[in-house]
């Protein structure tokens, strides 16, 4: 009856194993590498000014996170526009405002550190 | 003492619940297992389809030559502290002796011995740094680059440990104040933090060739991938006789040289 048992639930496990496998195995045909040559704009937003105000930094981290690591490096909009996951993206029209950045985080005390590397709007001319 | 009863009681329930799991596993179709949606790898890269490799053609290059170097140096903001114990150093020259320490040198030209050598990140398919990096701030990027992402590095040095090329400098000290001529194409580092060479990964991105091996007026250094039996580097690493450094460490770099 053990013995039973025993290859009943091996069996059951091999097959679980084996299902996955299958599922594994289809992964890997489409991927292909793309070299990106879409157009990328950044005249305009790539959300609302309201989503932007509360979610820039998630925004920058997940950009940061997947092109830096896995070498996604556009971003879709949801109404299907394409932009360059960078913060250049961001600064090359806010730029023009050289506080953009610091009004607000003056006033809210928040101290961010990306200017510890990354040229602000105040150093580039 | 355990009566017979109990005894037969616990094995058969152990069966019992044996075989309600293996019911239950076989009874749980694929459908309800976790899967991967396939669209999302559309356009990412895959890994190990390319691995960027760099040739240096030591006959051609000119003794005493530092194009490559400033040229590198300026693009990506590396600060000059004209002090060997704060230098940071993306790509550099060195002796034949320290570029390639265990190389043999007994009865060897003097022109070979004598010669300053190019040396830069190996960017090795097994690289020992970011097995030793505790954060993940260095990590080997689905094109064979090993890059760092000076976000996340805590400033703890074991990568500058495990390096068996000397490749990696730490800042000592805020690095914007030993930039005479800032470039606004790449960020800088900050205090604390460990920097090496990046392939030029930011110049491939925008399909470009490394800056080095632009700023080359010798054309020394060729570029190109290594897992493409057809280009410009493989014909060449099969039609000379090349050498990395210190492969005896198995750490299999990805930058060749061609000595003589």
């Amino acid at each position: 009856m053990i013995v039973i048992g025993l290859t009943f639930v091996l069996s059951a496990l091999l097959y679980l194993f084996l299902q996955e496998g299958n599922a594994e195995k289809t992964i890997e045909q489409p991927a292909q590498y793309v070299h990106h040559s879409v157009s990328v704009d950044s005249t305009r937003c790539i959300a609302t000014k309201e989503f932007m105000r509360a979610n820039h930094m998630r925004v920058l981290n997940e950009w940061r996170n997947s092109a830096v690591r896995e070498g996604d490096r556009i971003y879709l909009a949801s109404n299907g526009s394409k932009f360059e996951k960078s913060l250049n993206t961001c600064l090359e029209c806010h730029k023009k405002n050289r506080l953009f950045c610091f009004n607000c985080h003056m006033y809210a005390n928040v101290k961010p550190k990306c200017w510890n590397c990354h040229l602000s709007p105040m150093e580039t001319p | 003492m355990m009566n017979k009863e109990r005894r037969a009681f616990i094995k058969q329930s152990g069966i019992g619940v044996l075989a309600c799991l293996g019911a239950a596993s076989g009874l749980i179709p694929a459908w309800s297992l976790e899967k991967t949606s396939l669209p999302a790898w559309d356009e990412k890269p895959v890994p190990g389809k390319i691995r960027w490799g760099m040739l240096i053609d030591t006959r051609k290059c000119i003794e005493g030559c530092q194009q490559c170097i400033a040229q590198c140096h300026h693009e990506h903001n590396v600060p000059d502290f004209s002090n060997s114990k704060e230098e940071i150093k993306w790509i550099w020259k060195s002796s034949y002796n320290k570029v390639f320490p265990t190389a043999s040198q007994q009865f060897q030209s003097e022109n070979i011995t004598g010669q300053h050598y190019l040396a830069l990140c190996n960017h090795c398919a097994d690289s020992p740094c970011t097995r030793a990096c505790p954060t993940e701030a260095t990590f080997k990027r689905w094109d064979g680059i090993v890059a760092m992402d000076y976000h996340r590095c805590i400033g703890c040095r074991f990568c500058m440990a495990a390096c068996p090329y000397g490749s990696r400098s730490f800042n000592w000290q805020d690095p914007r104040t030993g930039i005479k001529d800032p470039s606004t194409a790449y960020p800088t580092r900050e205090l604390g933090v460990v920097e090496k060479c990046n392939f030029c990964s930011d110049r491939l991105v925008k399909g470009l060739l490394p800056a080095c091996v632009e700023a080359c007026p010798q054309k020394v250094m060729t570029f190109g991938d290594l897992n493409d039996p057809k280009s410009e580097i493989r014909t060449l690493l099969e039609s000379n006789a090349t050498m990395q450094r210190r492969p005896e460490l198995g750490t299999r770099p990805s930058v060749f040289y061609i000595i003589q």
